[in-house]
């Protein structure tokens, strides 16, 4: 027998209480993980969706907030529109490599927005040479043809060949090609030629964007005032958008990290309370421990390895429920925060594991401090007596 | 007899409750020799329970000399006084303090985890055929009877090869058919040379002792070798 089989064997007499404070300190852990693993993976995700849509700047209507182009890219509608005429007088800036007018409109199915993007194809395949397609791309003089992304083919079970009736008139629309998995929005989005996209949703010469990229990328900002010369443009570029919505994460992030500072918080204190509950029921014990010779550091050895026990087991339990559970957290997440980008928004790093785990381990062992020292200094004759006048 | 084990001269242990000093023991002098069976007796609060935690190096005395094996232990620091417990001291309590969710085996085993000692297999076996519970080696406390209990704490006590075995009210929670079977036990350990010094308000258990010691008030009021032992 060692000191570790005797801890573990203390640790079974009360079985509910030690999987209780086991679960407190899980609980925490995997809080906290998941919190890292998000702070990591959701800028990392934001950055990689803001690129993959190639562009530098959106153009948008003037007054027309950072938070608005978020939406836009993400697939949301604002009540403003810029004019057709507009993308000429984009064009005339130099250093434009693309300018791609585009028009949002967004309907609800069953409870559920979906997002029709009226696109130029030619401009677009440009912009996004990455997209590949199964099927085909509809070209700009078509009509009635769309390309719908691969997620939403497989939520709502399309296929190539499927005809689908949009707006108040039922315009009968066929899916030309399905885009191969983006790992973006664009996975769930309807395309449509621009000029059907106007004229079904009655906004004729109307777009409500611009997509714009630039030949250098150094001559951002330059570009970007040379475009809010023209009257009715704003020009944001994608750096003032992830800054934009860092911003607003970042309120959410605050709230989570006080959410963890409580769990932690709590799950320290149910060891703690755990701990002094079982050493005074062992009191007894204890005085029979050192009358038989154990010193005081044996006993604080004891409680120490007790407690070790329970945040080494919670720590391990909470990232095993963390990695687990990372689509259910993910989840979450995505539904309490204002713009999720699509794709992993948990990136589980191995120096993540090692810090949860070693905070786990450090709450322990500070947690056995006040327990440990207490059961270690009492005499033999107290800790006998205590139980005997019980 | 053989040499002197344990001298005390004018030992006194006082306590204070609230501004008061009570002598749970006064000037208590005596001596006991290896080999001997001693019997601690008196009425609740005479001292000896007090006295018996002072041989067992669980306690100080206030004033006073305890030799233990010729080593002075009333100025000895706490460390040396585990060292001494740990190999000299054999402890029973009333209550026995078996931990629950140990082993016969297991229970007996403890304080070679405190002294660091190997585990040695043979030895332990012995302690459990002496103690009469080699069929419940590995049985739990709560599958034993009070008596089997006992005998248990027993031989967690002989388990260092203690030279002095102490015992506080051994079958106070014991019938006395069970307690019988404590006596012929603590005989049977004597007769193999093991020092015994039990506290008791049994005089059956007293009456098997070498010799009685009878407290009062913190005092010695009688020590007497028993005729014919």
């Amino acid at each position: 027998m060692n000191f570790l089989t005797l801890a573990a064997k203390n640790l079974l007499r009360r079985q509910g209480r030690t999987a209780l404070t086991v679960a407190g300190v899980a609980i925490a852990v995997a809080v906290l993980f998941s919190l890292l693993s998000f702070n990591s993976g959701y800028e990392k995700q934001l950055n990689n969706e803001l690129n993959s849509l190639g562009i530098h700047i959106l153009a948008v209507p003037k007054g027309c907030p950072y938070e608005a182009a978020s939406l836009i890219i993400h697939g949301g509608t604002i009540p403003k529109y810029l004019s057709e005429a507009d993308i000429a007088e984009v064009n005339k800036i130099a250093d434009i490599e693309i300018a791609s007018p585009m028009l949002l409109h967004q309907f609800y199915k069953d409870g559920k927005p979906h997002i029709v993007y009226g696109i130029q194809m030619n401009e677009t395949n440009r912009l996004k040479p990455w997209w590949k397609v199964e099927g085909r791309f509809f070209s700009d003089d078509e009509t009635n043809v769309m390309v719908i992304g691969r997620e939403l083919a497989e939520k709502e079970k399309l296929e190539i060949g499927d005809v689908l009736s949009f707006g108040p008139d039922g315009v009968p629309f066929t899916i030309v090609g399905i885009l191969k998995r983006t790992n973006t929005p664009d996975d769930e989005v309807y395309f449509v030629p621009l000029k059907s996209a106007q004229e079904l949703f009655q906004k004729p010469m109307q777009i409500t964007a611009i997509a714009i990229k630039v030949k250098d990328i150094s001559r951002v900002f330059d570009v970007a005032s040379k475009l809010e010369e023209i009257p009715d443009i704003q020009a944001v570029t994608t750096s003032q958008i992830i800054g934009t919505i860092m911003n607003i994460v970042g309120s959410v992030r605050t709230l989570l990290i006080s959410v963890i500072i409580v769990a932690i918080a709590v799950s320290a204190v149910g060891i703690i309370n755990t701990l002094l509950m079982s050493v005074n029921e062992r009191t007894g014990e204890f005085g029979m421990m050192k009358a038989i010779g154990a010193s005081e550091a044996d006993i604080a050895k004891l409680v120490i390895l007790e407690t070790l026990s329970i945040s080494v087991a919670g720590g391990m339990l909470g990232l095993l429920v963390a990695t687990a559970g990372s689509s259910l957290i993910e989840g979450f997440v995505k539904n309490i925060i204002p713009y999720a980008p699509a794709g992993n928004l948990l990136s589980f790093q191995p120096a993540f594991f090692g810090l949860c785990f070693l905070l786990s381990i450090t709450i322990g062992l500070i947690c056995s401090i006040y327990p440990a020292l207490k059961s270690s200094y009492m005499t033999p004759l107290e800790a006998i007596r205590s139980n005997v006048n019980e | 007899m053989n040499s002197e084990l344990i001298t005390a001269t004018k030992l006194t242990k006082v306590y204070r409750r609230g501004s008061e000093q009570v002598f749970a023991l006064k000037d208590v002098s005596f001596t006991v020799s290896q080999g001997e069976f001693l019997a601690i007796m008196g009425p609740s609060g005479s001292g000896k329970t007090t006295l018996l935690n002072l041989l067992g190096c669980l306690d100080k005395p206030t004033w006073g000399s305890l030799k233990l094996s010729g080593i002075e232990i009333s100025d000895l620091e706490e460390k040396k006084l585990v060292k001494l417990r740990r190999d000299h001291i054999g402890f029973v309590f009333q209550q026995f303090f078996l931990l629950p969710t140990l082993t016969v085996k297991e229970n007996i085993e403890l304080p070679l985890l405190f002294s660091k000692r190997k585990e040695n297999e043979k030895a332990i076996k012995e302690i459990i055929d002496i103690i009469g519970l080699t069929n419940r080696a590995s049985h739990l406390p709560h599958q034993l009877s009070g008596g089997e209990m006992q005998r248990v704490a027993i031989g967690r006590a002989l388990a260092s090869g203690p030279t002095i075995l102490l015992a506080d009210e051994p079958t106070g929670n014991l019938d006395s058919v069970t307690a019988e079977t404590i006596y012929q036990l603590f005989l049977r350990l004597n007769q193999q040379g093991l020092t015994i010094i039990v506290v008791t308000h049994n005089p059956e258990l007293a009456n098997i002792a070498h010799r009685i010691i009878r407290l009062k008030d913190g005092k010695i009021i009688d020590d007497g070798v028993i005729v014919g032992r």
